[in-house]
């Protein structure tokens, strides 16, 4: 790369890395504003069933910081984020930082498995529709995935158990027992699957990977290509394939993190979306706060290495 | 390279044919079975509202529990506590109906607001629109409506008001890329020479001559998303609660019985949702592919 070329990769970086501080900086406050404006306080949940003066509950309040001006508490709240502190939870009372570490690499272990799935399918299907054009095939896998991406997951997973648990035995249900051991990561990638087909996403992506690499490969660079005899997929891959499959993958993450709340009920898997569920059935502020935060977080990180893949991909920077 | 049967593809568009002798029969299909999911939804709603009925959706028979389809004069069947499946469909539809269309009313009005001062002023709204649409996708949607519910314990309509506020930046980048691309006509310059005032500029020659079918395909699509999230927080429990039934409350109370193998107390609800959504999935983008010329190949 020259040197010339690194100024403009470099701008374009900065400013995305400058929009995504300024986005959770949003992101935060829009978190702080519907908790903040929500109704009673959710100490009343801490108290519930106890009989207390007015004097602990202020005490309760003062040490959760609460009668403070709303901008007092949302910078204190911002503050202790930055340096990793979420605060703890209510319901627990475990530091609630630790708790969403814990539980959210199998969050992302089930977000990241199930996008590779959604990929796997959509693709091969994609390439075939783009290359091959119509085909006797291509009808019968548009439907499909249409149908795919409208079949609610939470039946998906219910079908999935019994047909291959109940119905033909293919593994065994009863976990803890030696042979569930031995079975792992069978339960591992079950939820996975199910997320990978069932997220809802996967005709959107068919779609957009198929017209993008169809218009690819009506580029006269391609048809130079080709006339050399040079090989057409070295030519297509980077702005057919790359650009598109990491430009949708950043625009599907927050889908497959709502489907992640889905799955993980289903399977019990213990993840954010259970935490996340657990929270909101108990109104515990401090986790579901969290839990946004880092999901948001994770949103902007994929959009932020998707641009960064760009730039290393086009070195001109966005063409205005 | 272009088949040539695809370039006349392309010229045929601009010829005086009605839309329909344009249209693909593939795309005809797709528009034809989505009218048809969104009359049977508009009659069952109607039905539902009316207690038009064949059983009670409360009636409750210990005799008759998880029947199959047909048994004893259910068409669809019973569930676990042998009330009718098929009215409990029904009655579902109330469960998303009004709420799904708060939903796009919203999403639709604001966002043809904001589209409107975005892309015909341009300027400053411009990258504060942009940044208001990050700001929205950076929320899985579900999470932020589980933190809506944890803050206010909301019932389903302010739960559908703030997915119709998610949906507001979807809509004005929309719409104003739609203005943009129409602003550099001659016809909507002529019409400010012609001393037109900008309001029937925008409402009349902008709006409803050339984004109509775009609003329609939003509400198509946004539709089938009402019904998506209506019907998984009912499955989460945060929804419609039992015994008044939704399509989701209903998936889960017969979850437990699909592992015994009585599948069908479960299955009949998640089959209505997916024919419904795939329904108006298939309306929007037919539509789309028919009216805003963007062909499937």
């Amino acid at each position: 790369m020259r040197p010339a070329a690194i100024r403009p990769i470099a701008l374009a970086l900065s400013r995305e890395i400058a929009l995504t501080a300024l986005l959770l900086l949003g992101v935060s406050f829009v978190v702080f504003l519907i908790l903040y404006l929500s109704p009673g306080d959710p100490f009343s949940v801490l108290l519930e069933g106890q009989t207390v003066g007015d004097a602990s509950r202020a005490g309760i309040r003062e040490a959760l910081g609460a009668p403070r001006a709303w901008y007092a508490q949302y910078l204190s709240w911002l503050g202790n984020m930055l340096k990793g502190n979420f605060g703890t939870s209510i319901r627990t009372g475990l530091p609630v930082f630790g708790e969403i570490v814990r539980v959210g690499l199998n969050t992302l272990t089930l977000t990241l498995g199930s996008l590779l799935i959604t990929l796997c399918i959509a693709v091969p299907i994609a390439l075939h529709a783009a290359v091959r054009g119509d085909t006797a095939l291509s009808w019968p896998l548009t439907m499909l995935a249409y149908v795919v991406s409208a079949l609610p997951v939470f039946w998906l997973g219910y079908l999935v158990i019994y047909v291959f648990i109940h119905r033909f035995g293919l593994f065994p249900l009863i976990s803890g027992s030696s042979a569930a051991q031995e079975h792992a990561w069978l339960y591992f990638m079950v939820p996975i699957a199910v997320l990978g087909i069932g997220n809802g996403t996967v005709s959107e992506v068919i779609r957009y990977l198929r017209d993008e690499m169809s218009r690819v490969m009506a580029e006269d660079y391609i048809r130079t290509a080709r006339a050399k005899g040079g090989s057409v997929w070295r030519h297509a891959f980077k702005e057919g394939l790359l650009i598109p499959v990491t430009e949708i993958i950043a625009s599907k993450i927050p889908f497959i993190l709502g489907g992640a709340v889905i799955v993980e009920q289903v399977f019990n898997w213990p993840g954010m979306g259970r935490m996340a569920w657990q929270a909101a059935q108990d109104r515990d502020f401090p986790v579901i706060m969290g839990i946004a935060m880092v999901a948001a977080a994770f949103v902007r990180l994929g959009s932020l290495l998707q641009s960064l893949v760009y730039a290393a991909v086009n070195p001109r920077g966005p063409q205005e | 390279m272009k088949h040539y049967s695809q370039v006349a593809g392309e010229i045929s568009q601009y010829s005086d044919l009605p839309f329909w002798k344009k249209a693909g029969t593939t795309d005809l299909a797709y528009v034809a079975y989505g009218l048809f999911v969104v009359t049977l939804v508009l009659v069952s709603y109607a039905l539902g509202a009316l207690k038009l009925l064949p059983y009670d959706p409360q009636q409750i028979s210990i005799g008759l529990l998880n029947a199959p389809p047909g048994s004893g004069g259910h068409l669809l069947g019973t569930d676990f506590l042998g009330r009718d499946i098929l009215s409990r469909l029904i009655v579902g539809i109330q469960a998303y109906f009004l709420p799904g269309l708060l939903a796009i009313a919203i999403s639709l009005s604001l966002g043809t607001a904001l589209g409107v001062v975005a892309g015909y002023r341009g300027g400053s709204a411009d990258p504060l629109i942009s940044y208001f649409n990050d700001l929205v996708d950076s929320f899985p949607r579900l999470v932020l409506i589980l933190l809506v519910i944890a803050a206010f314990k909301p019932d389903i309509y302010y739960v559908m008001a703030v997915v119709g506020v998610t949906g507001v930046p979807g809509v004005a980048s929309l719409i104003a890329g739609k203005i943009r691309f129409l602003r550099q006509k001659n016809f909507i310059e002529a019409a400010s020479v012609l001393g037109l005032p900008t309001h029937v500029i925008i409402l009349k020659h902008i709006l409803w001559y050339n984004c109509r079918t775009l609003l329609i395909i939003g509400a198509t699509l946004g539709m089938g998303e009402a019904i998506l999230i209506e019907t998984s927080l009912s499955y989460l429990g945060f929804g419609v609660q039992e015994p008044t039934p939704s399509w989701g409350n209903m998936v889960q109370a017969g979850a437990n019985y699909f592992l015994q193998g009585k599948f069908w107390p479960s299955t009949a609800p998640a089959l209505a949702i997916l024919f419904t959504i795939l329904g108006f999935h298939l309306l929007g983008d037919g539509l789309n592919n028919i009216l805003e010329g963007k062909r499937n190949k």
